[in-house]
Parts: C-alpha cells; structure tokens; sequence
C-alpha cells in the first residue's frame, strides 16, 4: 500500500529521523519524564508505517532490515532476561537495580535504572508486533 | 467534570453493545474497538483526578515525582495507577484489535460471507 | 534410629522400580538376565525390610517410631520418613514376596515373547515401588502420592493390550473410578491435617504422630475430623472394590494374568484394607465407622459372592470372590471398632489379609496357566485333570482355602471372623444373625464354587459341562507354541509356592504363629487354635461353618445358578460416561449456538441482574452523587460533546471511508480527554494508537466485501434496548465509583516509592521519577512481562493466520472435526 504523493514523501524523509529519534529519547527518557518502552515503541512503529505508505515495502526493509518477528523475540528476550538476572545474584525474581554513572564529557551523572533494559524489551517487543502486523495484512493488500 | 466522561461512557457503551449485537462481523469488530474506549475512559473516571482548569502538562505534569509534594493529601494529586493500568490495556487492544481484524479478513476469505447468521447455521448443520 | 534407616528403607520403595527399568537396558533377546534382574527389585526390598525389622524390631502401634525425616518439600508437608509398624511391614513383606514370585510367573505365562517382558518388568517394577511407598510412607501425603502411582501403573497394566479397544476403555474404568478415589483421600488427608492444626499451630501430617503422640489431639466429634473420615474411607472403598465400585474389579481383568494374580487379587486392591487398617486405631472411636464399614463390608461380601456363582470365565470368578472377600475384611475392620468385654472385637487381622493373598493369587495365576493350555472358560475345562495334573492340583489346593476347609490358614480366618460376627451381639443387638446368615451364604458360595471346580476339573459327574463355545483364551497374550524345559514351569510352581503357605498356617499354626504374630497388632495371646482344637471345643461358628459347607455341596452340584450373568453395576461406568461426554455434548450444541450476539446478551443479562441486585441491597447506590456542574469547564463539555456525538454516528454511517474518519476523530477527542486528566503517557500512547488502528481499518476494509448491514427494524429495536440499558448502567456506576473510595489508595503507595524507598520497603526505592512508568516496568513488572507475551502470542497468531492459508481447515472441515470429537 503506497501513497504516491510527492509531499508525504518529502516531508516524511525530514520526519522520519526525527520521529525515529524522539521514539528512543521517550523509551530512554521514560523513567524520569513522560514516555517509556510502550510510547517509544508505539512512536517507532507509526513512524515506520507511515513510512512504508510513502515510500514502499522496499524502503522499508532497508529501513528495518529484519523480519518484525525477531525484534519481538528479541525483546521477550530482553524483559525475561533482565528479569532474571536477579534470581542469579538470590534475589526475588524481577527485582531492579538503580545507580548512576558520568559519562565522559558531561557534567551531569546519568542516572540508570535496571528497568530501563526491561522497557527497552517492551519497546522491541510493541515494534516488532505493530510493524509486523501492518506489514502482514498490506502484504495481504499487495 | 466525573459527569461528563460518566455520560460519555455511557453513550459509548451503549453504540458498541448495540454495535456487536448486530449481524455483520464488520460492525461487531467497531464495536469492540468502542468498548476498549469505554471501558478506558471508564477507569480514568474512576481514578478522582482532579483536572486543572489551566493544563500545564509540558512544564510539570503531574505523574511526576519531583511535583509530587508527600505532604499534599492524596485526594489533591493524581493517582498513576489507573494511568498505568489504562496503558497496559491500550496496547493490549491494539494487539487484539489486529488479531480481530486478520481472523476477519481469513474468515470472509474462507466462506465469503461476514454475516454472523450465515456462519452460525453452517456449523450447526455440519 | 539414625537417617540412614531412612535411606535403606527409600531404597527398599525404589529397588523394584529401580531395577525393573534397568532392565530396559539389557540385550532383547537376554530373556533369563531379564527375569533375574527383575527379580532382584523385590528380594532387595524384602531383605531390606527384614534387616530393618533385625536391626530395629516391629514398631509398636501405641508409640510408633518412623524412621528420621529427610526434608523434601517441608511446605507442603511432604517429607521422607517410613513406618514400618507391623501392618505396614506386613504388607511391605506379602508385596515384596509376591512380587518376586509374579517376576517369575510372567516369565512361564509371557513365555519366550521378548517384547512382552520388555515392557512388562518395568512396569511391574514401577507398580511394585508405589504399592511399597503406600504401606511404608509415614507422611500421609506421601502415601497418596504412591497411591496414585499404582492407579497409573495399574492403568498401564490393564490397558496392556494397546490394540484392544475394549481393554483400553476397561483400563480408563479402573483409572478414573480409583483415580477419583484417590482424589478424596487427598481432600480427607488435608482436612486432617488443617483441623488438627487448628489451635495447635502444626496440624498432623505423619501416620506416626496421628497414631501414636497426636492421637489425643483428634477430637472425634468435630465435623472436620469426621467428614476428613468420610473422605478418606471413601478413597478406601473405592481401591478395594467395595458396593457400588466394584465394578472395576472384574473389568480389570482384561490385564495379563500375572498383572491380575498381583494387582488385583492380593495387593493393590488391599491398600483400601490396608488404609481402613491403618485409620483403625484412631478413627474406630468415630460412631460412624461401624455404622458405614459394616454393612457396606457385608453387603459387598454377599453380593459378589452370589455374582462369583454364576460367572463361566475362571478370571471372572475370582474377581468377584475377591471383591467378596474385600468386603469382609473391610467388614472386619467395622466389627473391630464394637466394644466386646471393654476390648475392641478384633483378633488376627493380618492373619485374615494374608490369608487371602495365599489362596487367590495362587487361583488366579493357574487360571492364566490354564487359560493358556486349555481355556479359561469352566465349561470347557471338564477332565482337565488329565491333560495338566500339577496345575490342576495346585488349583485345587487353592480352591480347598477358597472354601475355607479345615486345614488351611483360612478356615481359621473365617472362624475368627465367625466368632467377631457372634460377638457382636453385644453391641448391636440381633442385628448380628443377619450378618451371620449373610456371611453363611457367603461361605455356601465359596464352597459351592470350590465344588464345582474339583468336579469340572477331575471330570467327575455333577461337573460343569460343556456348551456354546465363546471362550475366553489367554492365547492372544502368549505363545504359538507351548514352551518345554525348566523354565516353562514357572507358570504354575509360583502358585504351587503361595498356596503350601496356607497349609502351614493350617496343619502348624505354631509356626504361623511364631512368625505372623510379632507383626500382628490385634493378635491374642494364645496363638492361634489348631483345626482340631475348634472341633473339640465346637462353638455356634462352627456350627455355622459346618452348616455351610455342607450346604456348599448341594449348591456345588446341584443344578440350580449354573449360567453366566451379567453384573448390572457394569453399567454404571458406562452410564457416567455417556452422561459427561454424550449428555455434554447435546448440551454444547443447545448453548453453544455460534451466534455472537447470543453469547454477548447472556453475558449482559447476568450483569444486569447482579446490578439490580447490588441496587436492590443497597439503595444508597441510587442517590445522586454530588457532582460539580457539567458547564464548568468548557473544553471537558466540547470532547465529551464530540466523542458522544461520534459514537452515535457511528451505527449511522454506511460508508466506509466516513466510518474510518469518525472511528479516528472518536479517538483523537479521547486523547484530549487524557490530557484533561493529566496524564500525558497515556494521551501520547492513545494518540499513536489511533494512527496505527486507523491505518489497519483502512488496510481491513479494503480487504472485505463492501456489504450492508441488513438487520430488521424490530431487531434494531431490540439492540437498541439492551445497549442503552447497559450503557446506563455503566455509566452509573462510573459515577458511583468516582465519588466514593476509601483512603489511603494504592496508587498512594506506588507515588511515595517511585523515586527513593521509605522505612517501609526498607529504603528501596524504584529509582524512576516517572510514576506511571515506574508502576509498569517494576512494581507490576510482571504484570507487564504477562502483556508483552500476550502481545507476541497475538502478533504471531496473525504471522500463522496468514502464512500456510492452503493448510488451514476450511469452515466445512473444522466444523466436521467439532461434530466428530463431539460425538465421539
């Protein structure tokens, strides 16, 4: 399903980086500002449509090179994985860790959360089902 | 405010009953797809936020720790769990807003017909 | 005792099943290591069991002694640790020595049939570990652990015969009628457990504290104790075949033979004797013990004793003498509990359990001997003797016991049983003639069976004669050709072993005494009276023993009750079954109309009653919450305006593409609605939703036919009603439910610990200064972890919805399918 209006598709090449941009600032801002895994990824997956309807199946998978399907078990992967780490180190399931490091060049810590990797799951996980159930059912279309 | 999105939930409710009661597959998959607004809406209702006549959610929103004063009583701040749960369960009706969907267009692939009437008799009678 | 008593006796359970399936290992075609490997299981556990009795003696009932806990699941009271009082220890004895001898019995019967004793010793073994588990294990739950391995393994082996569908369904019978037993012993042992914690703290797990230091702590008449009774007698009843479950008994015997001699004539069966046994010095002081186990005992005893009469296939007639004799022992139980002079009226119990296993399993493993030379049909047997003359001796000596001659361990059973039955006058007045007349014509059954035996077999006149061939032959389970040499009489000498024991017992009772009684617990000090003595000292038993064998004779060979019936309780199974799978089929197809909308309105009526309900019992529900004015904030009224007013139109709208549009618009104004509430996360989510679901309606749409809603006005009607009156009662309890709520809330919790902890989580703290999402990724972690797979299960259903469309079952073939596993 392609739009073939010279606008979007010019507008959409300025968009896009901005849009794919934002998605990870709200994943990874999430824990402290509004956003998170289910924002960001939602945000992602929009992007990443509204790109295929200007651009083409094509673009697209030059976009995101792999199938939807792995991102979502890559991102189960992910939540279950930090979720049990803790279980290695005795303690309950799920529990999280928080600290702050400095990254060089700043001035300010940055400030982490053991959670953020569970969202960053989350997040993988709502990209890989919305891009992959857009893509199926226009796939069908074609 | 409460009374507003009360009758809002009202109406909505009501048209996605009335939606997935009828005979067409097409009408009850809206129907659904309302409900998921009702019952969200419903939710936040619940949840006694007060709303603020002068929305200033880009410089402090509220669900935020660092405007949230211990001392204020609860009744005076906005409750995040009902945001969390609603969040939850709008991404969860995407998912099954696309299931939905996909069994919709599999079915009148396989039968070619979207009336629920249809459907039901030919399993019975097999 | 140290910990290692444990070990040794966990070993004695595991040994059989252990070195059964180490069998699995052995060549196929190395038939005698096999059998010899098979064979140790069992001498392992019996000389284990008697170096544990050397070592450390008999456990007494008044103050047993379990061997030292080995922790395995202290939650749920579930620990290793053995009892091995003189009931248990006896049992584990009797099943470990026949399990020995059955070991080489399947190696006569199955003969040189490589693939039958592949997979016949593991089993056995496996069966032979659970039925030791049972009577040793101290931890009750322990013991319905084991008493649902042999249930399985009893289903194995009766379902032997993969290919026969009939053996199956007899197998899925026993399966389900002791399976079901086995889940009420369950719920008796936890009610145990729970009402002797009551008040006590730690409730009683373990045989050995509710027999021996607990005891006082089981009041009798608490109803938790009694129905925990009920339960438990109840699982009993149904392993030992008692009235109405007896039925399994006899279809159990679609198994091989061997599987028949063990399980269903001496062990498995008697674990509901052995349970009543164990529950005996505790529970007798429950009113309802006599009043229950006597007259089912009884009753069951006459009545399979009268089927066992008229019954042509030898398996058959075993089965019911053994549901029969079942019967008694459990009325021996129920005659123990009455009070004869300030004693409980019970001598020689376990004299009377093994009794019977010394003469049945005999009977029944050379009825499989028989069945695979000649036949098992009576009928067909007539002069038998000359063709097998050992078999058929051994089978004679076993019928002499059957019928109770003097001689024989059993007639001194029947007499104590005989004297418990005229001692019981004391405590229930006359009733004791009834079920002395009820035990006589049981006797006149077994001796009248017995003489039609040695007449058939020895061809003399007055036998069974032949008619009608429909034999049932153990030929299907065995060899073409018959074997010769050594080991092709093991089919009849393990038999031949058993039943000597009985004329030990009778012709030496000394010597039976000497090593039955350290394990009795009822036993009387004066040993057990020889056959002569009874004669010199003739008591009214006797009398009544004489008049029954004498009457035995005349039933035996007189002409009357020769046919072969049909037991009706071998219906009721059937009849269940029909009732669950037929009678809830017929009732899927009423209530299960496929039509969505009927589904929907049931499930609205039933909320629309409980609301009526709520409103009926508390009619502050209906006052007017106290609301601010609607007008009062301008942009609330123009988002509720749009969404009501969208919603509306919706069901309107024909086209498609306005559909879409309204859909989207309807969406945008609930976004609007969120950042009203503050809530930023949720507004931006709903926002790239409704993109995302826009998108996908358009995609769909394109995709189906363009067709109209075609309902009629009458119907319109109808919906319409329903969904109002929904709609309002939803509504209403949205605005119910804002007013009211009770301080402080949840939400409360998750606020003060989203950043840094407090005394309260012990200063941990979600270290996120987003509430909301804090709540998702770590306090409802898991919650969000159970969404996202939900998600990816949704996702994926849609990958398979459309990847193979050619594979899929169509509508005609799914709905075939339905129907098909429907009626089945």
């Amino acid at each position: 399903m392609t739009i073939s209006s010279p606008v979007l598709r010019n507008s959409m090449r300025l968009i896009l980086p901005l849009t794919l941009l934002y998605a990870l600032f709200a994943m990874l801002k999430g824990h402290n500002e509004p956003g998170g895994g289910f924002i960001g990824g939602m945000i992602f997956a929009t992007a990443v449509c509204t790109y295929r309807m200007s651009h083409g199946y094509a673009a697209q998978l030059r976009l995101l090179p792999i199938h939807p399907r792995i991102l979502i078990f890559l991102g189960l992967g992910l939540a279950l994985g930090t979720s049990a780490v803790p279980l290695l180190l005795g303690h309950p399931f799920l529990r999280s860790a928080v600290g702050e490091f400095h990254l060089p060049f700043t001035h300010h810590p940055f400030h982490y959360a053991s959670a953020m990797a569970f969202d960053l799951g989350v997040m993988l996980v709502v990209v890989g089902v919305a891009v992959g159930m857009i893509t199926q059912l226009s796939e069908e279309l074609e | 405010m409460t009374l507003i999105l009360a009758i809002c939930v009202a109406v909505t409710f009501a048209v996605s009953i009335y939606l997935m009661t009828a005979r067409e597959l097409k009408s009850i998959a809206m129907g659904v797809f309302l409900l998921g607004h009702a019952a969200n809406l419903s939710i936040i209702a619940m949840s006694r936020t007060p709303v603020r006549h002068e929305p200033q959610l880009l410089k402090g929103p509220p669900i935020l720790n660092a405007s949230f004063n211990p001392a204020q009583p609860m009744s005076q701040i906005v409750d995040p769990l009902p945001q969390a749960l609603i969040l939850t369960a709008i991404v969860i009706g995407f998912a099954v807003m696309a299931f939905l969907l996909s069994l919709l267009v599999i079915t009148s692939r396989k039968t070619g017909t979207l009336s629920v009437e249809v459907l039901a008799r030919e399993g019975v009678e097999e | 005792m140290t910990t290692s008593a444990t070990v040794w006796l966990l070993l004695c359970v595991l040994a059989p099943a252990v070195l059964g399936c180490a069998t699995l290992w052995l060549p196929r075609r190395a038939i005698a290591a096999r059998t010899l490997v098979a064979l140790l299981g069992p001498v392992a556990s019996f000389g284990i069991l008697l170096q544990h009795f050397g070592a450390y003696g008999v456990s007494p009932i008044e103050a047993p002694a379990a061997t030292p806990v080995i922790d395995w699941i202290p939650v749920l009271h579930l620990n290793l640790s053995f009892l091995a009082d003189g009931l248990g220890g006896f049992f584990g004895l009797l099943v470990s020595g026949i399990g020995a001898l059955i070991v080489l019995y399947a190696r006569g019967y199955f003969g040189r049939d490589e693939a039958a004793l592949f997979r016949f010793y593991p089993t056995l073994g496996f069966f032979t570990t659970a039925m030791m588990g049972i009577v040793l294990a101290d931890y009750m739950l322990l013991t319905v652990l084991f008493w649902e391995l042999t249930s399985i393994s009893s289903f194995l082996l009766i379902g032997w015969d993969r290919d026969d569908r009939h053996a199956v369904k007899l197998a899925m019978q026993a399966f389900f009628t002791t399976g079901l037993g086995g889940m009420f012993l369950m719920g008796g042992v936890l009610m145990c457990g729970y009402a002797t914690g009551l008040g006590h703290g730690e409730g009683l797990w373990r045989w050995s504290e509710v027999l021996g230091a607990g005891a006082g702590r089981i009041n009798v008449s608490d109803p938790l104790i009694i129905w925990s009774f009920v339960l438990m007698l109840f699982g009993a009843a149904t392993k030992s075949a008692q009235w109405p479950f007896h039925y399994w008994l006899p279809g159990a015997m679609a198994a091989p033979t061997p599987v028949s001699a063990f399980l269903h004539s001496a062990t498995m069966v008697k674990a509901g004797v052995f349970l009543t046994g164990r529950m005996f010095p505790v529970f007798a002081a429950l009113d309802l013990w006599g009043q229950i186990i006597i007259p089912l005992g009884a009753f069951t005893m006459l009545l399979a004793a009268l089927i066992a009469l008229n019954q042509h296939d030898l398996k058959r007639i075993f089965a019911y003498t053994t549901v029969s004799q079942l019967g008694l022992l459990m009325c021996m139980y129920g005659l123990g509990s009455l009070d004869y002079h300030g004693h409980a009226n019970i001598e020689w119990d376990i004299t009377q359990i093994a009794n019977h296993a010394f003469y049945k399993a005999p009977l029944f493993i050379i009825a499989g001997a028989l069945g695979h030379f000649i036949s098992r049909d009576i009928t067909q047997l007539n002069g038998a003797f000359r063709k097998q003359p050992a078999m058929v001796i051994t089978m004679l000596l076993a019928g002499y016991a059957l019928a109770a001659g003097p001689g024989t361990i059993s007639f001194q059973a029947k007499e104590f049983f005989l004297h418990a039955i005229h001692h019981a006058q004391e405590s229930i007045g006359p009733w004791w003639m009834v079920l002395m007349a009820m035990a006589a014509i049981t006797a006149v059954c077994n001796v009248a069976i017995f003489v039609r035996l040695l007449t058939t077999l020895m061809g003399w006149p007055g036998g069974m004669k032949r008619e009608a061939s429909h034999a049932h032959d153990d030929h299907a389970h065995g060899h073409a050709e018959h074997e010769h040499g050594p080991w092709a009489h093991l089919i009849w000498i393990p038999g031949l072993v058993l039943v000597s024991l009985q004329y030990v017992g009778g012709l030496a009772p000394g010597l039976w005494t000497q090593w039955i009684a350290p394990l009795e617990t009822h036993a009387a000090a004066e040993g057990i009276p020889t056959a002569l003595h009874a004669f010199m000292h003739p008591t009214l038993p006797l009398y009544v023993s004489l008049i029954a064998m004498a009457g035995g004779a005349v039933v035996g060979l007189g002409p009357l009750m020769r046919g072969a019936i049909v037991d009706v309780h071998d219906r009721i199974y059937p009849a269940m079954y029909w009732l669950s799978v037929t009678g809830g089929g017929r009732a899927f197809r009423v209530i299960q109309t496929g039509r969505f909308r009927n589904y929907i309105v049931f499930v609205l009526i039933a909320f629309l009653g409980a609301y009526l309900c709520a409103m009926i019992l508390d009619p502050a529900m209906l006052d007017w919450p106290a609301t601010e004015s609607i007008f009062e904030f301008i942009p609330g009224v123009l988002l509720g305006v749009i969404i009501c007013a969208t919603a509306i139109l919706m069901p309107i709208v024909q086209s498609r593409v306005v559909r879409v549009i309204i859909l989207g618009s309807c969406g945008f104004s609930v976004v609007g609605m969120y950042l009203l509430y503050q809530a930023p996360d949720l507004a931006l989510t709903q926002l790239m939703f409704e993109i995302i679901s826009v998108i996908l309606f358009v995609l769909v749409l394109r995709l189906l036919p363009d067709t109209k809603e075609t309902d009629a006005a009458s119907g319109r009607w109808w919906r319409f009603t329903i969904g109002s009156m929904t709609g309002l009662a939803i509504g209403w309890l949205t605005l119910v439910a804002a007013q009211s709520g009770a301080e402080p809330r949840l939400g409360e919790f998750f606020a003060r610990h989203s950043s840094t902890g407090t005394e309260m989580t012990g200063g941990r703290g979600g270290g996120g200064n987003n509430i909301v999402n804090v709540v998702l990724v770590d306090f409802r972690g898991f919650d969000t972890l159970g969404e996202i797979t939900v998600l990816s299960i949704a996702a994926l259903g849609v990958f398979s919805l459309f990847r193979r469309r050619e594979s899929l079952p169509t509508q005609d073939e799914f709905g075939d399918q339905l129907m098909r596993s429907v009626r089945a």
